[in-house]
């Protein structure tokens, strides 16, 4: 009999993370009937406005007024006010790593918290929260992760322009067109899909070879200790498993649903509101369909990269995002709070949709968390970050408040999503623990 | 903090009872200093081995495994796992505290059997019990502990006196409650202390008696560790490049070695990792051999001016981009010359970008480019203001470099763009994978000392040639010699560069002017530079501002005796180091790393300088292939001359740089013919295919590979053969399940009995390898395997081995993990109090304990000098470290000079050691001593308590550090490992947290070591354990080298063995290379 493998070797030192995975529940076993847990992540550069106090227009502060249950929704961040049961702040974030490297590479690190200022040697980033969640729930959607960001492609670092990072700390390439990520999720491409199948199958077969000659070998071992053998075989009947429920996925037929009100010709170049509410449209319909259960959203980059700087000025509020982020005047500042402001009606559009969605247990909402947030409170400056959760009522969050803590750590708010994810993850970069007690049931 | 009550400090169950099993001491009181020794285990992100190990392994010896805490890391994240192992060692605690109580010298935990009682035998033990054990625990224990009322869970009712493995642990746990006084209770009957000790002294014998019993041989089967897999690859395949990445660590057990067969463990992701690996490994290994390959070539040549159509536009890397002169170099992409074809890889020269760069600000906007010059840059973007002359400098030979002087690298207080004279080639486009070549044509430049400010003027000399024709005349120089170059200005004095050329060599630096000697002296003379003069006419240019100013240059020939002149034949006689490195441009800085190791440049003719890697071991931008802004993804190739410790070097001419990559000798390339050799076409593709894969199994899994499994191999390729009628896709098929199969992936021993079994001969090959060379075997040991040969040779070949380069694999992963380097890797140090402590020193200091190690093998030392000797080993950047830069002139290179210091010489001396035993902000005693007590001495302390929390740093109105300590130690349940622990380490103290020497703290007395010597200082430490304890310090190291060798822990019988193989070397002082010989003689090593 195989020896129980210990849970902590599992995963140790992947590039920052420490965690275990499930892997013993059978891969190909059929799926307990309960609604999908979900991640996504949505992330906006430059910070927040949180005008300065003599101006007298505290009431345009993305942070709200009061802390805990009694919170006031400011101006910028009042769309989501129908949400307020289904939504928190949180303040006082930060990555320790983030006020000792350079302001740009906030972005590159949010979902990571990688000590990027001196990077152990080798490595580019370290895995980001998205991928961890996809590491876990892959068996059980088409597609592990689904990342996406205003600009396609990685960006670079410091300029980053996708916020997902996998397992070995590399970029995950962003999608930025409606079209190419709808024909990808929901448009399997024939000749792809044979492909994918040839190599499959072609991994079966040699891994099957390795199982039959590991197994006779194991059998010639005679007296010998063979605990490690068995661990072994353990491990490659794992793997044959999970190769071949992979590739039952090929001809299973996608959920029915409604995608009339798409528009896939949308484009960054055109409306802003038009091509988020399209993107959003996507992730939820995904969602919906369990084609995946991680996603990674960029809605717009640091330091006046790429199309996203021009939408404040597509918007009549006169600057370019970075330039407004660096206002210090009156109108400055607030023209900001009303780039806050379109991006909460964005936001609020997002969780509407995910609240018409149905799950066998409640909304596809209540059933995803939805972590939107800065790199940077003001613009580079990395402490304090704005952060946004939303979703995930029947996964246990208690919402409806402003939860404060003053240095607290983003690895921990991370740790504890994986957690109420039920996600078995010993440790995520830096914690030191879950966020202890805050909105989180762990 | 406060010390409480005696009366507060037991835990109770809400029975009243105290709870038997690990949680025995409030954590307030326990945890304190225990968290500091703890902080002496395995520093890597370990697996705890305390499940994995203590657990499913057989009981192990309570001298060493139970009580060695290098499990402890964990521990106090654990509790499950630690109330196992903090029971277990309540025993040894007892053992040495008994020893201590009746007079004898405390015998060391491990010390051989002969200072101990015999063991009974199992009969008389039990007998024993029922006799005398038996009646106490009915009258003190049972009622509570039976098997209707368990309290605690605990029940001693059925214990009947056999030493059974199982009840172990429940002996241990008695033990250390009774040690404790925690049991029994306060309100009931208590034992007498006769019968405390008579209940304790059974129980002691028990544990001993169960883990001296020998146990099945049974063979063994051990993964490959990540450093044994990423070798065995890399020597099979001849490949540059590791692949290994993807690989989660090793745990760390808890004698420090990674190699432990229980923790290697085997999950599915690293299963599938293997696979990924393989693929990618035969990816770069085989090749299509119709097709010729493509190979990028360029060069940059540099020089001022020589570049007769420079760039018309103007070059900006984004913000302080410093680039040189247009004109000042030249990339080509010449023709490369190799012997079979290829097709060159031209750069891309055409970009489209809409993202660009005006200072700092980016600016949007469609721009088209068509240049190479906007590929690649000459860029020398670093942190400015080199203290002492200009950083660098192009002349018409090329560009001329100071040492590097290394960024301390923290945003917001210095510039993080990289050292001070910061030259590479940035440039857009890098092949993805395989092996390239980096080639500097470089020289010693006949350079001039700068003189520093304030430099004394040379004697006077009535016939001093000088100019002063300006800018530029001519100069008579009669006796070629060694001339002090003074700069003659009219005041008033103005800071500024001053620019000399003599013939055609070149010197710039700011000229820190003399304050006039007297008010009314009308001119001032400034000593510069000084510098080597041939006889003959010379011509001489200089500049001072628009030399308004300037008033002469005078050059005055220095006697042999004056100290400028000595000065600058030292000078002279260094050379720079030239290190190439390879990384990305960050916005803030770069990414690099060092590409091979610095190579010295000696000779002041141009010549070419070769650096080799694979590129995919470097960082890279990730960036997709033609991104739109002007600024993603680049490259660079950093050419340094490298910093040492500041000392004044010849500055290093680069006259250019090439790239070549993929870089193939052959094609296809010599390890793709390796695996593949040419087919003759009227061989039958199946006979071919049997060949090939027969000889690459039994390569790969060193050993002949037998029918069956050929046959199951041949299965494979016939299945992908007969599907593609591709040879080269199938017998890639058949190569990945060799490369991810057990025979390949494991050390198998095969166990054929249950007695002790000779190693069969190809098992010893391997043994040998993996021990001596972390390596597979090479093809004379597997000869000698083949011929039956090799156990009768062991002698001859463990001296070829020895003395083999892959030896230093060995040494560098034993040393190491044995004196447990990677706390130093992982230690944050405190910038602020150690600011010499920069990057590049720690790398070099990293380096010191590990090439000791190798040099007192090699030179088969005694054992002694492992902590006390009158040499050190160091090169210019430890010497500097230690304040011994001005007896060293070696550079990177390590010599052998006389310690003088009494704090250096042997591993006490060692600032990696030192500081990595520290938080990096204080010396620790207690990680010190845990240290020396386990590593280099192996007396090993128990446990500490589980749930114990961190130390807690000082802070405002806190106790210092000794203090707490002493406030610690005098708790009850800490004492007594304490004992064992802080002795060792507060003679350690003269070290600070940067691992170097400072006057002792005015605390420090007297240590009392376990065995009653008291030491005052390091120095007399290392005199102690040098003279009178090298029986100690050779049991360790024998201990450490067995343990590695055979990958498990060893038990209690075992060690004592080691006690008497030891002895055989006593005479001869224990020469360590002999110790290490003995190892592979022994049975331990040679049965299995």
């Amino acid at each position: 009999m195989a020896h129980k493998l210990d849970r902590r070797t599992v995963l140790q030192g992947l590039a920052g993370v420490t965690l275990s995975l499930p892997w013993l529940e059978a891969m190909g076993a059929p799926e307990v009937r309960q609604a999908p847990a979900r991640f996504c992540a949505l992330y906006t550069a430059n910070g927040m406005s949180l005008p300065n106090p003599n101006h007298g227009i505290s009431d345009w502060s993305w942070f709200p007024k009061a802390e805990g249950e009694g919170f006031e929704f400011g101006k910028s961040t009042e769309p989501l006010a129908p949400f307020r049961s289904q939504l928190s702040f949180l303040g006082g974030l930060h990555h320790p790593s983030g006020t000792k490297a350079d302001p740009h590479l906030c972005s590159d690190m949010w979902l990571t918290g990688a000590p990027l200022h001196n990077p152990r040697p080798g490595t580019f980033n370290s895995v980001g929260i998205d991928q961890v969640v996809a590491l876990h729930t892959r068996q059980h959607c088409r597609q592990p992760s689904l990342v996406l960001s205003i600009d396609a492609g990685v960006g670079f670092l410091s300029r980053t322009g996708t916020i997902s990072y996998n397992v070995e700390g590399r970029p995950i390439p962003a999608e930025n067109n409606p079209r190419r990520v709808f024909d990808r999720l929901f448009r399997g491409d024939r000749s792809s899909l044979l492909a994918q199948r040839e190599q499959l199958q072609r991994r079966v077969r040699l891994v099957d070879a390795v199982l039959e000659s590991s197994r006779r070998l194991n059998r010639e071992l005679g007296q010998t200790d063979r605990e490690k053998m068995e661990q072994y075989l353990t491990a490659l009947d794992e793997i044959e498993a999970r190769l071949v429920a992979a590739e039952r996925w090929i001809d299973i037929p996608l959920k029915p649903q409604d995608v009339s009100h798409l528009n896939l010709d949308a484009s960054p170049e055109g409306e802003p509101a038009e091509y988020y509410r399209n993107m959003f449209d996507l992730i939820a319909l995904a969602f919906d369909a369990d084609i995946t259960r991680s996603v990674a959203f960029m809605l717009n980059r640091e330091d006046g990269m790429g199309i996203s700087d021009t939408f404040p000025l597509k918007l009549g509020l006169g600057q370019t995002h970075h330039s407004l982020s660096h206002a210090g005047d009156k109108d400055g500042q607030l023209a900001f709070a009303k780039y806050d402001l379109f991006l909460s009606q964005q936001i609020a559009g997002f969780l509407s949709r995910l609240q018409s969605y149905r799950d066998i247990d409640g909304s596809v909402l209540d059933n995803t968390i939805v972590l939107f947030g800065s790199g940077a409170s003001t613009t580079h400056n990395p402490t304090n970050l704005p952060t946004l959760v939303a979703g995930g009522n029947r996964l246990g969050l208690k919402h409806g408040r402003y939860w404060r803590q003053n240095d607290a750590r983003m690895s921990n708010l991370f740790l504890s999503i994986l957690r109420t994810l039920k996600l078995e993850v010993e440790t995520f970069g830096d914690s030191t623990g879950t966020l202890g007690d805050s909105i989180f049931p762990v | 903090m406060s010390a409480r009550p005696m009366a507060n400090l037991r835990l109770r169950s809400p029975q009243g009872r105290s709870i038997l099993g690990g949680l025995l001491l409030p954590p307030i009181v326990t945890g304190l200093l225990c968290a500091a020794a703890m902080g002496e285990g395995p520093a890597r992100p370990a697996q705890s081995p305390s499940e994995g190990a203590t657990r499913s392994a057989p009981v192990a010896s309570p001298v060493d495994a139970a009580t060695d805490t290098a499990a402890t890391d964990t521990a106090a994240t654990d509790t499950a796992a630690t109330d196992t192992a903090a029971t277990d060692t309540a025993a040894t605690a007892k053992a040495g505290t008994q020893q201590a109580e009746s007079g004898k010298p405390a015998a060391a935990p491990e010390a051989p059997p002969s200072t101990r009682p015999p063991l009974p035998d199992e009969a008389t033990l039990k007998t024993q019990f029922q006799q005398q054990v038996k009646p106490l625990l009915a009258k003190y224990c049972v009622r509570c502990h039976n098997v209707d009322d368990r309290q605690s869970g605990v029940r001693v009712d059925h214990i009947d006196g056999s030493a059974d493995d199982q009840q172990i642990a429940l002996f241990k746990a008695i033990r250390r409650q009774l040690d404790q006084a925690n049991m029994p209770p306060e309100e009931e009957p208590q034992p007498t202390p006769a019968e405390r000790a008579l209940i304790d002294d059974w129980l002691g014998q028990g544990v001993r008696v169960s883990e001296s019993r020998k146990l099945p041989r049974l063979g063994s089967v051990r993964r490959l560790t990540v450093a044994q897999y990423r070798n065995t690859l890399r020597d099979l395949f001849d490949l540059e490049e590791d692949l290994t990445d993807p690989l989660p660590p090793d745990g760390v057990s808890k004698d420090g070695f990674v190699n432990n067969a229980q923790l290697l463990g085997l999950s599915p992701i690293q299963v599938e990792n293997y696979f990924e690996i393989a693929e990618r490994a035969l990816d770069a290994v085989l090749v299509d051999e119709s097709q010729p390959p493509t190979i990028q070539h360029f060069r940059m040549e540099l020089g001022r001016g020589i570049n007769a159509t420079p760039c018309p536009d103007a070059l900006i890397l984004g913000a302080n981009s410093e680039l040189l002169g247009n004109a000042d170099f030249i990339v080509s992409e010449p023709q490369l010359d190799k012997p079979f074809p290829f097709r060159p890889f031209h750069m891309q020269t055409r970009f489209d970008f809409i993202e660009g760069y005006a200072g700092n600000d980016t600016v949007r906007g469609w721009r088209h480019y068509d240049s190479l010059y906007h590929a690649v840059f000459a860029c020398v973007r670093g942190t400015p203001g080199y203290p002492h002359g200009a950083a660098y400098q192009t002349v018409p030979a090329g560009l001329l470099l100071r040492p590097a002087i290394p960024s301390p690298e923290i945003f917001g207080q210095s510039n993080t763009y990289g050292p001070m004279a910061n030259f590479k080639v940035s440039l857009r486009q890098l092949p993805d994978r395989g092996s390239f070549r980096v080639r500097v044509r470089a020289a010693r430049y006949e350079d001039g000392l700068l003189l520093p400010a304030g430099a004394p003027l040379a004697p006077p000399q009535p016939a001093a040639p000088t100019l002063s024709v300006f800018p530029a005349g001519q100069l008579s120089i009669e006796t070629a010699g060694v001339y002090q170059v003074e700069v003659v200005t009219a005041p008033p004095a103005a800071p500024g560069a001053f620019s000399l050329q003599v013939g055609e060599r070149f010197f710039q630096a700011n000229l820190l002017e003399r304050p006039p000697a007297a008010e009314r002296e009308p001119l001032v003379n400034t000593p510069w530079l000084v510098l080597r003069m041939p006889a003959g006419t010379v011509d001489l240019r200089a500049q001072l501002g628009d030399n308004s100013r300037l008033k002469g240059v005078r050059f005055v020939r220095l006697g042999e005796e004056t100290d400028a002149s000595q000065k600058f034949t030292a000078f002279e006689r260094r050379a720079p180091w030239l290190g190439v490195h390879m990384g990305l441009r960050r916005d803030c800085g770069s990414t690099l790393a060092r590409v091979g190791d610095p190579i010295a440049v000696r000779a002041g003719e141009l010549q070419e300088y070769v650096f080799r890697g694979a590129i995919a071991d470097f960082p890279a931008p990730e960036v997709e292939e033609n991104n739109v802004n002007y600024l993603a993804g680049v490259r660079e190739i950093g050419v340094r001359s490298e910093y040492t410790d500041g000392r004044d070097l010849p500055r290093l001419l680069i006259r250019s740089v090439e790239f070549e990559g993929p870089f193939y000798e052959t094609w296809p390339p010599a390890h793709h013919r390796r695996v593949l050799p040419e087919r003759d076409p009227a061989q039958p593709a199946d006979e071919y295919a049997r060949e090939v894969i027969g000889r690459f199994a039994s390569r790969a899994w060193r050993r002949p590979v037998t029918a069956a499994e050929i046959e199951s191999l041949m299965s494979v390729w016939q299945v992908t053969h007969a599907a593609s009628m591709d040879l080269r896709r199938s017998l890639r098929d058949a190569f990945l399940v060799v490369l991810t199969s057990p025979q390949f992936l494991f050390l198998i021993e095969q166990g054929v009995s249950p007695e002790e079994e000779e190693l069969e001969p190809y098992e010893l090959a391997s043994k040998l390898s993996y021990f001596l060379w972390n390596s597979p075997p090479d093809e004379r040991l597997l000869s000698l395997a083949a011929e039956g040969t090799l156990s009768a040779q062991v002698d001859q070949e463990f001296e070829r081995m020895v003395a083999d380069p892959r030896f230093e694999r060995f040494v560098g992963e034993f040393s190491s993990q044995w004196l447990g380097l990677e706390k130093f890797d992982v230690v944050s140090i405190d910038q602020q109090r150690f600011p010499a402590l920069t990057r590049d020193v720690r790398t070099e200091l990293r380096r010191e304990p590990v090439a000791w190690i190798l040099q007192m093998l090699r030179q088969n030392r005694p054992v002694r000098e492992l902590v006390r000797s009158e040499t050190v080993l160091v090169n210019e950047v430890i010497a500097g470290y230690y304040g011994l830069a001005a007896r060293v002139e070696s550079g990177f290179d390590f010599v052998s000079i006389p310690a003088e210091k009494p704090e250096l010489g042997g591993v006490f001396g060692q600032a990696a050691l030192m500081a990595g035993l520290s938080d990096g902000r204080e010396a620790n005693p207690v990680k010190r001593g845990a240290w020396l007590a386990r590593r280099i001495v192996a007396e090993p302390p128990d446990d500490p308590p589980p749930n114990v929390p961190q130390l807690p740093r000082d802070g405002p109105g806190a106790a210092t550090l000794r203090e707490r300590l002493e406030q610690h130690r005098s708790q009850r349940g800490c004492a007594k490992c304490h004992e064992g622990i802080d002795p060792w380490g507060v003679p350690l103290l003269g070290y600070d947290a940067g691992g170097r020497w400072t006057a002792p703290p005015p605390e420090a007395t007297p240590a009392r070591l376990p065995d009653g010597t008291e030491v005052r200082g390091a120095a007399e430490l290392r005199d102690h354990l040098a003279h009178a304890r090298p029986d100690q310090l050779a049991f360790s190291v024998l201990k450490h080298l067995s343990t590695y060798a055979v990958g498990r822990t060893l038990r209690y019988n075992e060690l004592s063995d080691l006690h008497t193989q030891a002895a055989r070397h006593r005479e001869q002082g224990y020469p360590v290379r002999d110790l290490l010989r003995s190892v592979v003689h022994s049975d331990l090593f040679r049965k299995k």
